[in-house]
């Protein structure tokens, strides 16, 4: 059920300089892991939609945010303290797991940057999930929560950093590497990435019906 | 005392602007088409582009020139993103919603100005002792603005609370065709459109209302008209099983339509893809009143640009819909919109919407080039199709449409249709009228008496998008 109103801020994380977690209370929302919510100011007119980042059965609300220079909203949340209030309107949107599929799919969540988002909140949503996860990154410190994943199946993929699993771009992985057909493959973060990993994924026999995407930017 | 309403935007914005006159002519107000004659004028504006309120801004910059020699109140309503509504509110008199539509007589109360409704009781107003250059001068008094209950102090209203403004009895623009809004907002978020944050969300209009007003409105002769809603097949979701779905609705009034014994036809638009089911197209073709035109946005032929649409749906469901549609109702017509350009698209992405044209054979495609709307998603991202592409390809789409609309039109000619007649068309000596799939017609005729009725007409020639005929006599 949609809900609109005033939530208070619990929490501030910061991650690196520019990225962070905001944890606000969830009041009475309920949401499916993938969703997002319109986020705001209380006393602003400006929102965005942020993917939720939290699990379905976390007391709270969580969003991960990168900070945009010349952006409206994410520069003035980054300056609230716990106590202040959030215009919080959600949860909406459509990108998430078939339900029919949780239990027995095998999964392969791509991501870039704060893309990652949705796919924390669905591994845990969902903590018997066969999941590999490849994340788009520039440097190894922006592995946001890393240690939610298992090890063994998060791979970051560096494009400025060679100490982590892979160097390259999440696109390099994918051609170096092959996948199950059955694979069922959600995207997530830089249109420019997703539009090419599908491509590569469609070209390794995953048909077009098992991929599914959100774009942020 | 006059008013003057300036309806910017989509079928929406239009019936909401009905339900604007007819607040506006209980309190005693005349419409006047024009506004240098008006004591109060406004706005229902749009955001859809930039374009748009580019101009509300010059229109309320003259009016407000206009106060300098007369009294005039001024308002905006309509599709308001919230940056533009905190500028308006220094522009116009009044801001509101159409949830807040109920108020706008005692908002104009309080402004005091003396119309039927100042005189239902202007006791708050209070007038000022010492007058400033800046002291608001209304219906001859100089009043403390401060004192004016102004929208700005207006209740914020809830989506839900459209409910009240639903109730409103609109002044139709028409006797033969009509409006009837059973929702209002949006869920979906395409990244290219601005509405989820001008209308907020998915509100769905009680289906006895809604029933009610068709039936008001087929007893009155209305013989054309058109549900509404940005994603009108989605009616209901938000009351999550408490009412009626879509194709439910649409089976209640194809169960009025044949039990009526009058010849009137339901249309509804737009319809979004992703939620549109079987069930919604088997009404269509069972009942007789629910015209045989379908308008099924596509927005683009490309798989990953619908991605960065956010349409939430793919080209296979699209097919899947259309393949039901044309096996159904073999006989509907097919409209759909359309964004060349959008931010990114390649030559081969927009080659993949140019097959779509020779695929769905559409008749009629709404055709826009790209241009940022602001607020939405897609504002913040490159609009980096140059100019003179998105101008060649919006061309060579249109050239294609009419391929096959043409080859529709030639198709037809020699049968017998029933036709709506709408007015006198441009050509001299001939009516207006369009077909059930809302095809554009035109035959020979000076018969005033036949606007506004069903007559049958037999197709002589056709045109890329609309076609001749003559009058059989009934």
């Amino acid at each position: 059920m949609q809900t609109t109103g005033l939530h208070k801020l619990i929490e501030l994380i910061n991650l690196t300089e520019s990225t962070y977690i905001l944890r606000i209370e969830k009041k009475d929302m309920e949401f499916e892991a993938g969703q997002h919510i319109l986020l705001g100011k209380a006393d602003d007119n400006d929102q965005r939609e942020y993917s939720i980042y939290s699990g379905t059965n976390d007391e709270y609300l969580e969003v991960l945010i990168k900070e945009v220079v010349d952006g409206s909203v994410s520069i003035h949340l980054k300056n609230l303290n716990p106590g202040d209030l959030l215009k919080v309107e959600g949860p909406l949107g459509f990108f998430g797991l078939s339900k029919d599929k949780i239990e027995s799919g095998k999964f392969l969540f791509i991501a870039s940057g704060t893309g990652i988002a949705p796919f924390h909140s669905m591994i845990k949503s969902n903590p018997n999930l066969n999941y590999n996860i490849l994340h788009g990154i520039r440097t190894c410190n922006e592995a946001y929560g890393k240690e939610d994943y298992n090890s063994d199946r998060y791979i970051r993929c560096t494009s400025r950093d060679n100490g982590c699993d892979f160097e390259g771009r999440v696109t390099d992985y994918i051609q170096q590497n092959n996948f199950d057909s059955d694979t069922i493959c959600y995207f997530c973060g830089n249109f420019k990435m997703i539009k090419e990993a599908m491509d590569l994924l469609e070209s390794k026999g995953i048909p077009g019906s098992q991929l599914h995407a959100e774009v942020y930017f | 005392m006059k008013y003057h309403i300036v309806q910017l935007g989509c079928q929406m914005n239009i019936s909401d602007g009905e339900r604007v006159q007819k607040v506006l002519e209980d309190v005693g107000y005349v419409h006047t088409d024009n506004p240098e004659s008006a004591n109060l004028i406004g706005v229902i504006a749009c955001s859809v582009r930039q374009k748009g309120i580019d101009k509300v801004y010059s229109m309320v910059n003259t009016w407000n020139k206009w106060k300098n020699n007369r009294n005039l109140i001024t308002f905006v309503s309509g599709c308001v993103l919230p940056s533009d509504k905190e500028k308006f509110l220094k522009l116009f008199d009044m801001v509101f919603t159409m949830s807040q539509l109920p108020e706008l007589p005692e908002m104009i109360n309080h402004y005091g100005i003396v119309t039927p409704a100042g005189l239902m009781g202007n006791e708050n107003i209070q007038v000022e002792q010492e007058f400033t250059d800046n002291s608001p001068q209304l219906g001859g008094f100089r009043i403390n603005k401060a004192q004016i209950p102004s929208s700005s102090t207006l209740v914020e209203k809830k989506p839900e609370d459209i409910k009240e403004f639903w109730n409103i009895e609109p002044k139709y623009g028409s006797n033969v065709e009509a409006y009837i809004p059973i929702q209002n907002g949006c869920d979906k978020f395409c990244t290219f459109c601005a509405v989820p944050y001008t209308r907020g969300r998915e509100v769905s209009r009680p289906s006895e209302e809604i029933m009610n007003e068709v039936k008001t409105l087929v007893e009155k002769g209305t013989k054309s008209i058109t549900i509404l809603g940005q994603n009108v097949n989605s009616y209901g979701y938000d009351k999550k099983g408490s009412e009626i779905t879509f194709a439910q609705l649409l089976e209640k009034i194809g169960e009025y339509g044949n039990q009526s014994n009058k010849e009137f036809w339901i249309y509804f638009t737009s319809p979004h893809p992703r939620d549109m089911s079987d069930d919604v197209i088997e009404m269509v073709a069972k009942y007789k009143c629910l015209a045989k035109q379908i308008h099924l946005p596509v927005q683009s032929g490309d798989d990953k640009l619908l991605i960065k649409m956010n349409r939430n749906h793919s080209m296979l469901k699209y097919r899947e819909i259309v393949s039901t549609i044309r096996r159904l109702i073999p006989e509907a017509t097919l409209f759909t919109d359309i964004i060349v350009g959008f931010t990114g698209e390649t030559e081969k992405e927009f080659e993949n919407t140019m097959k779509i044209m020779e695929e769905f054979k559409y008749n009629m495609a709404y055709i826009a080039q790209y241009s940022p709307r602001p607020g939405a998603t897609s504002s913040r991202w490159d609009d980096d199709v140059p100019k003179e592409v998105k101008k060649e390809r919006f061309h060579r789409l249109t050239k294609e449409l009419t391929k096959y609309s043409r080859k529709h039109n030639n198709d037809i000619i020699g049968k017998t249709l029933r036709v709506l007649v709408r007015g006198r068309d441009r050509k001299e000596g001939y009516l207006s009228a369009l077909t059930e799939g809302r095809i554009v017609t035109r035959f020979a005729s000076n018969d005033a008496t036949l606007i506004g009725e069903f007559v049958d007409i037999k197709i002589t020639s056709a045109a890329s998008l609309s076609v001749e005929g003559e009058l059989l006599k009934n």
